[in-house]
């Protein structure tokens, strides 16, 4: 687990209900820059919800979230500008339908950072390039495999140059012999010091990637630790039972 | 008593219902033009978050669906003035009477389109920092529109017909043209008929307009 004075992300004692329902109860995490923190944890645990406080995404019934200094449900903070600094890769790629992939990537850059197209084309390329997608440009995402759309998305979350990036199953819509590439271009970002929090299944992955890994149940951080010790030495019983059960899946 | 049918009544009575067809144009696209950003702005404010514009919104919705056009068409031209004393010309009448009610529909079609639209496209667009208008006009918008195109014909169509109604307030549209005819020379088969195939031709226009329309847009889109 990485020590650091000034925290990338900090959450403190975050609650969030949706109705009656309480999805989260309390949850404190500190992520330091360069960070690669796993979530893992059973379906409706919360983790999600938890990942999509960090982009503001949700409201939040009562607690903080402080990214890179900011305080995110402070209303005199500029959303817009925040969210700049974490990108968001999401479950479904969730990538522009109308516009070809080169335009995905740029039109953060042209619309918000109000760079000049011909330069906003350069980083594109540039970034298609490092997920391996430089010749698909010109494509529309209609004519991309899920794999190839996946590292759009994330390049797409680059192009904005985040401090942070939040994956929230970036591979449960793959299918299996498409997510090793995704994998690969999330490895390569977290080697390069990417801060990176991540929802995920990939077991495998979170072994070999992670800092650190957080289990998250009932809406509560029931345990976190280095992978190591996380995964050979699990402490809380029901985060023995559920990794059971994915070890068995 | 067996029709005495005649041709020729038919081509006679064109250049003068033509005259009425031209009217029925201009009030249809002018009604529709104002309509269509009248219903967009309505539309858009449904999905708001605030709730006045939401109610605003609702009211003129459901005012102008719960009434009968020929009731508006005749408050707008008779009643209207009598509370402004500011008599409106038939054919603004006829405009505004098409403009607020297609604007009705128009915004429940604008409504239905955006909220088509996977809500995954609008937090993707704001995670990459886009403000909500931005999100809208680049994201959301493109791809809501392009749904928007079928229903949207079949609203032109409507409003397109009902400009005929204007007859109770004196328009000389191609209604009231042939109504006009068949007071001098009593051949309403004949008349009758050419004003429907005139009004089926452009209803027809129309809709091969906006299929053109709509398969440019796909190919553009790449699908």
């Amino acid at each position: 687990m990485k020590t650091c004075e000034t925290p990338m992300i900090e959450i403190r004692n975050l609650h969030k209900t949706f109705g009656k329902n309480e999805v989260l109860r309390g949850i404190d995490l500190t992520v330091c820059p360069g960070e690669v923190v796993v979530i893992i944890g059973p379906s409706g645990s919360g983790k999600s919800t938890a990942l999509r406080c960090i982009n503001r995404l949700e409201e939040i019934t009562s607690g903080k979230v402080i990214v890179d200094g900011h305080d995110l449900y402070d209303p005199a903070t500029d959303i817009n500008y925040v969210r700049t600094e974490a990108g968001m890769v999401f479950q479904q790629f969730n990538l522009f339908p109308h516009m070809c992939v080169l335009d995905n990537v740029t039109l953060g850059p042209i619309r918000v950072r109000r760079t000049p197209r011909a330069e906003a084309d350069r980083l594109g390329l540039a970034l298609l390039e490092k997920v391996g997608l430089a010749d698909k440009a010109a494509a529309y995402p209609d004519q991309l495999s899920g794999g190839q759309k996946q590292r759009v998305a994330i390049a797409r979350s680059l192009a904005m140059q985040p401090k942070v990036l939040l994956f929230d199953e970036p591979t449960s819509a793959l299918d299996p012999e498409l997510v090793g590439e995704v994998l690969e271009v999330m490895r390569a970002l977290a080697l390069e010091g990417m801060t990176m929090v991540i929802v995920t299944h990939e077991m495998g992955f979170a072994r070999e990637v992670a800092d650190r890994v957080i289990f998250i149940d009932q809406g509560r951080i029931q345990e976190q630790g280095p992978p190591d010790e996380f995964f050979s030495a699990p402490k809380n019983p029901r985060l023995r039972e559920f990794l059971g059960r994915v070890r068995h899946a | 008593m067996a029709l005495d049918f005649q041709a020729s009544v038919m081509w006679e009575s064109v250049p003068l219902l033509l005259g009425g067809v031209h009217l029925t144009i201009i009030i249809t696209l002018g009604g529709l033009a104002i309509g269509f950003v009248l219903g967009t702005a309505t539309g858009l404010a449904k999905t708001a978050r605030g709730r006045l514009p939401r109610a605003v919104a609702d009211i003129y919705v459901e005012a102008i669906r719960g009434t009968p056009l020929i009731v508006q068409v005749m408050f707008l031209y008779f009643g209207v003035p009598l509370a402004t004393g500011m008599r409106i010309p038939p054919v603004t009448a006829g405009i505004i009477a098409i403009a607020v009610n297609s604007g009705a529909y128009i915004a429940e079609i604008v409504r239905g389109a955006i909220e088509s639209i996977d809500v995954g496209q609008s937090e993707a667009g704001r995670s990459i920092g886009l403000t909500r208008m931005q999100t809208m006009l680049y994201v959301v918008w493109p791809q809501a529109f392009r749904r928007m195109i079928p229903p949207l014909g079949n609203q032109f169509i409507i409003s397109l017909k009902d400009t005929s109604l204007l007859v109770v307030i004196g328009v000389g549209e191609l209604t009231r043209q042939g109504q006009e005819i068949i007071a001098v020379n009593f051949r309403a088969f004949e008349v009758w008929l050419t004003v429907a195939v005139m009004y089926l031709v452009m209803t027809l226009s129309i809709a091969r307009v906006l299929r053109v329309y709509e398969r440019r847009l796909n190919a553009r889109f790449g699908r």
